[in-house]
């Protein structure tokens, strides 16, 4: 069975390095796209799950196809569009369109063609055979909840971490960090910069075993320092990208400062600089503002702006080991409605099979009117 | 350096419509293949959201599979939500006594279908569905072959709702049974997956799914907060067609349909369902009232075997809180008592012939849209000529 995963090398020779695309573009490219699909899922009220499903259809596409035959954002609304639909939240082809538009700057929203919702519509079953119909996508939201409700410790400041973390697996979808490593893994390591950065220690964790050195060790199984620190690195590099002077302009820009660590090649990291409160790599993290001061943001990320703690009444984080509610991390929409999604990742919010939904429709009222097809059963 | 790609140069850097189209038709989608490596053999039916065809393996000619088409021609919101649904559902399930998804193919892009696939979904194919099997009075099942029928559809239904899904659509017809006598539940195209409101805030499913003829009677009255027990409604309603050899109610409407529950399962009201005033179609129904629950009484000149009657009761439960649940259902007597279940498969070998409800002779001529269902695309399109011979 074909996975998912890839090495550094093989993500750097991908179809569009292949086709002349240098990696630095590339990997810009990627990132414009995987925004795009988040702002356009939060413009459109989908839920966080939705967004992410879309940005790893996105990241998957483009290692079969080039960025050169497929412009990014043409891809990134027809992701989006299956995620909708593939995570029981669908919404119309031609209203995503419309919110796109309202994205782009017009130049852009030229290589949606004369006919957008057309060119949507073919490229989505481009996608479906790329990704070999794997719809179901599992993300590190998931995991960062169910470990954090192991973690013992001041609640505080657990909580803290926690709404640090969420925000830096939102801004891991810009990296190519789902095509790296499974959620529980960057779950773990983004768990890890967080307690770094908040400068919260975990000492001890429920179900904890004279085995287990690190709390994660419970969850995953050999994952080294060198290996967290390097995927805390490729997000943190988003951070530490040129700001708007240095970006080329159809790039987003960044509010983010130059990191006081210089910034290594993202994908190929391999001397770091250990990551410590003391040397923050982001100037803003460990001096969060109150959170009086705090605007709110609906969908969290430190690109934009420190983590809005404000907009988060303090709950009581659940004392390991019961079952209270999960605790309430940054997030896009709503809180998940329990903290281990069912088996099927997300319980689809409305009633969608039977009767189409409406914009679906085009099924015909069952027929009342039809003989049986055997014989009545006669009751004596 | 990085200025070369600039969106201002989108036009050059990104492919003309033709060098797409080119393109499109001659990659190799390397996890999803063409749909020539199979040989169709003949039509078997007609699934929710498309045809179904016998095929054949051409690099395995002794190989079988079933593939579903995926009609998208009315699609105004491109692949169908339905069939991804049932794909997600099918690659989550695998179980000796669900329908296995082998894969999923595509027919080449071409300037033939304007550069647009058509995907097909394959299954291990079965020779026979359980309503092809009861209508052909040559098929005589003993009381352990019901046994074992039945036992494989609890097996399949507990393990399905173990996964937290719901089939919607149990019916003989999409009861599978393989020449081995293995029994395959079959299109999940109605299936979803649910969660026990444990939040408190109650489902909204829709209630306008299963065949009218095996629905539940919550359904019925409009319940949007089901479970589990729908599907276990429509086992019971397949058991005893196992002794019947038809459909056990055959409601014209919902209305009657009511009408013929309450008169073999009782009348229906908040003494034999508390709560069942707050459905929303309560009041909007006609619910005969002082209806004796006759459920033993009218079964047991077919079944005989009182385990068997005594269990058919417990299934055609009117409240679905007290309803029997497929692990219920497998532990009951019924399956642990002589005769014990049987093996299927010498009483199949005696058939040499696939049996499907859609190539039944018997009801083609009577019945062109067979069964009262859900809405089913293109539906009228069942009975074009060509596959109508039997298979083999």
């Amino acid at each position: 069975m074909p996975g998912w995963y890839y090495d550094k090398k093989e993500l750097r020779n991908t179809p569009s390095a292949t086709a002349g695309l240098d990696f630095k573009t590339e990997m810009r490219y990627r990132k414009e796209g995987a925004r795009f699909i988040i702002d356009t899922g939060m413009k459109m009220d989908l839920g966080y799950n939705t967004t992410a499903t879309g940005v790893v259809y996105f990241h998957r596409f483009y290692m079969f196809h080039s960025f050169q035959q497929f412009p990014r954002y043409v891809t990134a609304c027809c992701c989006l569009f299956l995620a909708g639909k593939v995570e029981e939240t669908p919404k119309k082809c031609k209203d995503i369109i419309k919110i796109a538009r309202t994205l782009l700057p017009d130049h852009k929203f030229t290589t949606f063609g004369c006919d957008p919702k057309e060119e949507v519509m073919t490229l989505e079953r481009i996608l479906l055979q790329t990704i070999k119909f794997d719809l179901q996508v599992e993300h590190p939201y998931q995991f960062l909840l169910k470990y954090a409700k192991c973690l013992k410790g001041d609640k505080a400041k657990l909580q803290k971490m926690v709404q640090m973390a969420w925000t830096f697996v939102n801004d891991s979808l810009c990296t190519t960090l789902c095509l790296q490593w499974e959620p529980e893994i960057i779950a773990v390591a983004l768990m890890y910069l967080a307690g770094k950065l908040s400068k919260f220690e975990v000492m001890d964790w429920v179900g904890r075993s004279a085995k287990h050195l690190r709390w994660w060790d419970m969850f995953v199984e050999d994952v080294t320092m060198d290996l967290l620190e390097d995927i805390c690195h490729q997000v943190l590099d988003l951070y530490s990208q040129p700001a708007a002077a240095k970006s080329p302009p159809e790039s987003p820009p960044l509010s983010g400062e130059k990191a006081p660590i210089s910034p290594k090649n993202a994908a190929n990291g391999n001397e770091r600089t250990q990551i410590s409160p003391e040397q923050p790599p982001v100037p803003a993290l460990p001096r969060l503002p109150p959170p009086a001061d705090v605007p709110q943001f609906p969908y969290q990320t430190f690109t934009h702006a420190p983590p809005p703690l404000a907009s988060y009444a303090p709950v009581s984080f659940p004392a390991p080991p019961v079952n209270t509610p999960p605790p309430a991390p940054p997030h896009i929409a709503g809180p998940p409605p329990n903290v281990f999604p069912p088996y099927v990742n997300h319980p689809p919010p409305f009633p969608a099979v039977g009767p189409p939904p409406p914009y679906f429709g085009n099924g015909l009222p069952p027929s009342q009117s039809q003989h049986p097809h055997r014989q009545y059963f006669q009751p004596s | 350096m990085q200025s070369k790609h600039h969106s201002s140069h989108h036009s050059s850097i990104t492919m003309s419509m033709r060098d797409k189209e080119k393109y499109i038709e001659t990659f190799s989608f390397p996890y999803c293949e063409e749909a020539t490596k199979y040989q169709t053999v003949a039509k078997i039916g007609q699934g929710t959201f498309g045809e179904v065809f016998k095929a054949r393996d051409i690099n395995n000619p002794k190989k079988f599979v079933a593939m579903k088409k995926v009609l998208m021609d009315n699609e105004k919101e491109g692949f169908p939500i339905t069939a991804l649904r049932e794909i997600r559902i099918l690659q989550l399930l695998k179980h000796d006594n669900v329908v296995n998804l082998i894969e999923i193919c595509r027919t080449k892009a071409s300037l033939h279908n304007r550069y647009r696939s058509t995907f097909y979904l394959v299954f291990d194919f079965c020779e026979h569905d359980l309503a092809g099997l009861l209508s052909n009075v040559n098929v005589k099942f003993s009381l352990g072959e019901i046994k074992k029928v039945m036992q494989q559809l609890l097996n399949g239904l507990y393990y399905i709702h173990f996964n937290k899904i719901l089939h919607r659509d149990m019916k003989a017809a999409n009861v599978l049974i393989t020449k081995g006598g293995i029994l395959k539940l079959a299109d999940f195209g109605l299936a979803r997956a649910f969660s026990t409101s444990k939040t408190g805030v109650p489902n909204r499913f829709t209630n306008r799914v299963v065949t009218l003829w095996y629905r539940p009677p919550e359904l019925l009255l409009g319940d949007r907060n089901y479970g589990p027990p729908v599907d276990l409604w429509g086992a019971g309603c397949i058991m005893a067609e196992m002794w019947t050899r038809s459909p056990i109610m055959q409601g014209n409407s919902e209305q009657q349909q009511l009408t013929l529950i309450s008169q073999l399962c009782g009348s229906i009201n908040p003494t034999s369902w508390p709560g069942v005033e707050k459905l929303d179609m309560y009041n909007n129904m006609e619910l005969p009232q002082e209806q004796k629950r006759k459920v033993k009484e009218r079964l047991r000149p077919y079944m005989k075997d009182p385990w068997a009657v005594d269990l058919l009761d417990k299934l055609l439960t009117l409240d679905p809180s007290k309803r029997l649940d497929a692990d219920g259902a497998l532990n009951h007597d019924f399956f642990w008592t002589d005769p014990m279940p049987v093996d299927l498969s010498k009483m199949l070998a005696t058939h040499t012939q696939s049996m499907f409800e859609f190539l039944a002779p018997a009801r083609r001529a009577t019945q062109v849209n067979r069964h009262h269902s859900m809405p089913r695309p293109s539906a009228s399109s069942v009975q074009d000529g060509g596959y109508q011979d039997r298979v083999f």
